[in-house]
């Protein structure tokens, strides 16, 4: 049984809307800027790629996370047919952090704000839209990958029709500040797999799919479709990625999507620009593509959104579905010198050239911390 | 024989003051000041075990190391003190749930950071800032790689997270997933929820959800056969999904946290379950539970049905999370092992409800 992606909304630090962030990232621009809620002289690091939207700098207010979610839930249900009216639809919600910076200003400052109701999104999403089968799960970077996974089930055990899922966070100053703490040398971009890559930075994101079964007869002008999402978990190290639970990750993707390594086309990568992340990653995907890892074009969207954590994976496949649709791939920011292990890796590094063309599966990754593995399968529309 | 699709509950696991086994639960308040000494977690994973660890991961490693041991899914090892699991670790899956757990992680850490700077950061508490970081180390200590979630989901979170385990076995993801609901007190908790400390959970419940084939391939004994479970605005009409008029009445309503009947001031209608229906509020005794309630309300409802349900209604236990203030009530029946029942399909009895209301 197949599945169509029939929406999509987005809203990071490039742009807001889905034909925005997608022609932003093509023409590579990024979002990183100066420190903007905190106060820069607390770190060592002074950047991040945060969407601009505070009332005047260093001056942070509750919510933004929550009002980015239901912008990008907005516009894919609009672009689905669904409406306003989400009674009826299951929403399913991955993120990293919830609204953890919102409960910190009101710890701190004494800020409004009521943790009871709102510390998760289910409140939100039912003043909004009326859902009430709303689920918000906390999954680390993959949580938007594995709540595209869990409703991916809903739509194959017959559960349901249509599921939406979506993917948000904002960067917290305690996530910050701890990863601020624990880089050798703060970073002052995301430079994923180069040799002088010193880190991540965060960044803010929020991304959402409708997702339908597919009957037969049905209207066209999907996005695309899914084929298939795996999700697992290291049991290793509660911050350490391990490169076996990669490949038994990128491994079941492939599996339950019916392809193999020859016939993916396009791959987003995780990327963070962590040494550990993309030193793992890439052994990953060398073992598992062998010969073919030269097939595939590359890239990792996070050098120019920052990492938008549990955002990141979905606005990941939203591109990947808009690169198979249009032919034109995000460079991968700042890449000069691949490290050792991604060296044989087809990496798009400029700003594309349109027409791609004959791109038909996408592999999308996404990982998180406690060993959270979750890899996508997409293809193109009308195929 | 069970039918294929099935879910059981296969062991359960508890963390608590004062209550060591699902009947336990049953009990009413503890007289005043006369509460239990808190658990002690030390006793059960040992110092060790605790080592850069907030308090709700540690109650959560207690829990479920009790409920895989009742569940027999781990088993001493020969020549060792130590225990490991007896079926692989990619066919178990976790799914915890808690909305507290690292909010003083989080808001001390901020505040730390305004009176000093991010160097006067400890980095043993960055996993602890990640919100899934409980249910990453349950998955660390016994080796469980199947998928690994983690709810957030408020006043339902607890029996929302033993849905998504009975969707992980019914999808064919996993064989069984360890469900895991915990909450601590704390002052940060307290202050932003503005409720006295004393009033809030410290604890933890555990339960295994198991594929009821895969439950009897292993030989392992089912406590409870999981029934229909609703998400729906309101407590009335999650209710109203989960029992269709003119059918059986439930013999025991574990209640939302601090349940009132309706008084003649306040009912518009009348109580959702009908009022010689026993009810049961397991926050009477042990706090207020918050994403550990749903757990924690299983739990309970798997000693009501070792014990009580001789003679009362159909045997079988209602379960409802969250109220009318809340964004949604969530609701589950339960059943004992033994009670004759259909294939519970994903779509559960719901499509015939609705099917019913529209002719």
């Amino acid at each position: 049984m197949s599945q169509l992606v029939t929406g999509a909304g987005a809203v990071v630090s490039v742009g807001e809307g889905v034909d925005e962030v997608f022609s932003a990232l093509c023409a590579g621009t990024s979002g990183l800027g100066e420190l903007r809620g905190f106060a820069p002289d607390r770190y060592r690091g002074r950047h991040a790629y945060e969407i601009d939207d505070r009332p005047g700098p260093g001056a942070d207010v509750p919510g933004r996370a929550t009002a980015w979610l239901l912008r990008a839930v907005g516009e894919a249900a609009r672009q689905a047919g669904l409406g306003e009216d989400l009674s009826g639809v299951p929403v399913l919600v991955g993120t990293g952090l919830r609204e953890l910076r919102s409960a910190e200003l009101a710890w701190r400052d004494g800020t409004a704000f009521d943790t009871r109701a709102r510390l998760h999104f289910g409140t939100a999403l039912r003043e909004r839209f009326g859902a009430v089968r709303t689920h918000t799960f906390a999954g680390a970077c993959s949580a938007s990958l594995y709540a595209l996974a869990l409703g991916s089930d809903l739509l194959a055990t017959g559960a349901e029709d249509t599921v939406i899922v979506a993917g948000v966070d904002t960067v917290t100053e305690s996530m910050y500040g701890l990863l601020d703490r624990v880089n050798a040398e703060p970073p002052d971009r995301v430079r994923p797999f180069d040799r002088e890559r010193r880190g991540v930075l965060m960044g803010d994101g929020a991304a959402a799919v409708v997702l339908r079964r597919e009957e037969s007869g049905a209207r066209s002008g999907a996005l695309g479709r899914l084929r298939a999402v795996s999700m697992n978990c290291d049991a290793r190290h509660v911050t350490a990625p391990d490169a076996q639970g990669i490949v038994r990750a990128v491994y079941e993707a492939q599996q339950r999507a019916g392809v193999t390594p020859g016939d993916i086309d396009l791959v987003l990568l995780h990327g963070t620009g962590t040494q550990l992340n993309d030193s793992a990653e890439a052994t990953a995907i060398a073992e598992v593509f062998g010969p073919e890892v030269t097939t595939p074009l590359m890239t990792a969207i996070k050098s120019m959104t920052g990492h938008t954590s549990g955002s990141s994976g979905l606005v990941s496949l939203i591109v990947a579905l808009k690169s198979l649709a249009s032919g034109r791939i995000p460079p991968t920011l700042g890449l000069i010198d691949p490290l050792p292990e991604a060296a044989a890796f087809r990496f798009v590094r400029e700003p594309s050239p349109a027409d791609v063309a004959g791109l038909r599966f996408a592999q999308i990754d996404a990982f998180g911390f406690g060993g959270v593995n979750a890899v996508a399968i997409v293809e193109r529309a009308g195929t | 024989m069970s039918a294929s699709g099935t879910a059981v509950v296969s062991g359960v696991g508890l963390a608590l003051p004062g209550a060591d086994t699902p009947d336990a639960l049953l009990r009413g308040a503890h007289a005043p000041g006369r509460a239990p000494e808190p658990f002690d977690t030390g006793a059960r994973i040992g110092r060790r075990g605790h080592r850069y660890k907030d308090r709700a991961t540690q109650l959560a490693l207690c829990a479920a190391l009790d409920a895989l041991r009742d569940a027999a899914l781990v088993a001493p090892t020969d020549g060792t003190d130590g225990e490991s699991l007896t079926v692989p670790g990619d066919t178990i899956g976790v799914v915890a749930s808690s909305n507290l757990g690292n909010l003083d992680t989080a808001c001390l850490t901020a505040a730390a950071i305004t009176e000093g700077s991010a160097r006067s950061l400890s980095p043993m508490s960055l996993p602890n800032a990640s919100s899934n970081v409980i249910a990453s180390w349950v998955a660390i200590r016994h080796g469980l790689r199947g998928p690994n979630l983690m709810l957030c989901n408020g006043p339902t979170s607890g029996l929302d997270a033993v849905h998504w385990a009975a969707t992980l076995v019914a999808a064919g993801r996993v064989r069984r997933a360890l469900v895991v609901g915990v909450e601590t007190r704390n002052a940060v908790v307290a202050d932003l929820l503005a409720r006295p400390a004393d009033d809030l959970l410290d604890g933890a419940a555990a339960l295994v959800i198991e594929g009821a084939r895969w439950a009897d391939e292993r030989g392992a004994r089912a406590a409870a056969v999981l029934g229909p479970y609703e998400r729906r605005a309101g407590l009335a009409g999650c209710v109203r999904a989960l029992l269709p008029e003119g059918g059986e009445r439930p013999g025991v309503w574990f209640t939302p946290e601090r349940y009132e009947e309706p008084t003649a001031d306040t009912a518009d209608t009348a109580a959702p379950v009908p009022p010689h229906v026993p009810r049961h509020d397991v926050t009477a005794a042990f706090g207020r539970a918050s994403g550990a309630l749903g757990v924690l309300q299983c739990a309970a409802a798997v000693g009501w049905l070792g014990t009580a349900r001789a003679g009362t209604g159909t045997g079988e236990a209602l379960i409802t999370s969250g109220d009318d203030t809340a964004d949604a009530v969530a609701g589950l029946l339960l059943r004992g092992p033994d009670a004759p029942l259909p294939e519970v399909s994903a779509r559960s009895a719901m499509s015939e409800i609705s099917a019913m209301e529209c002719t």
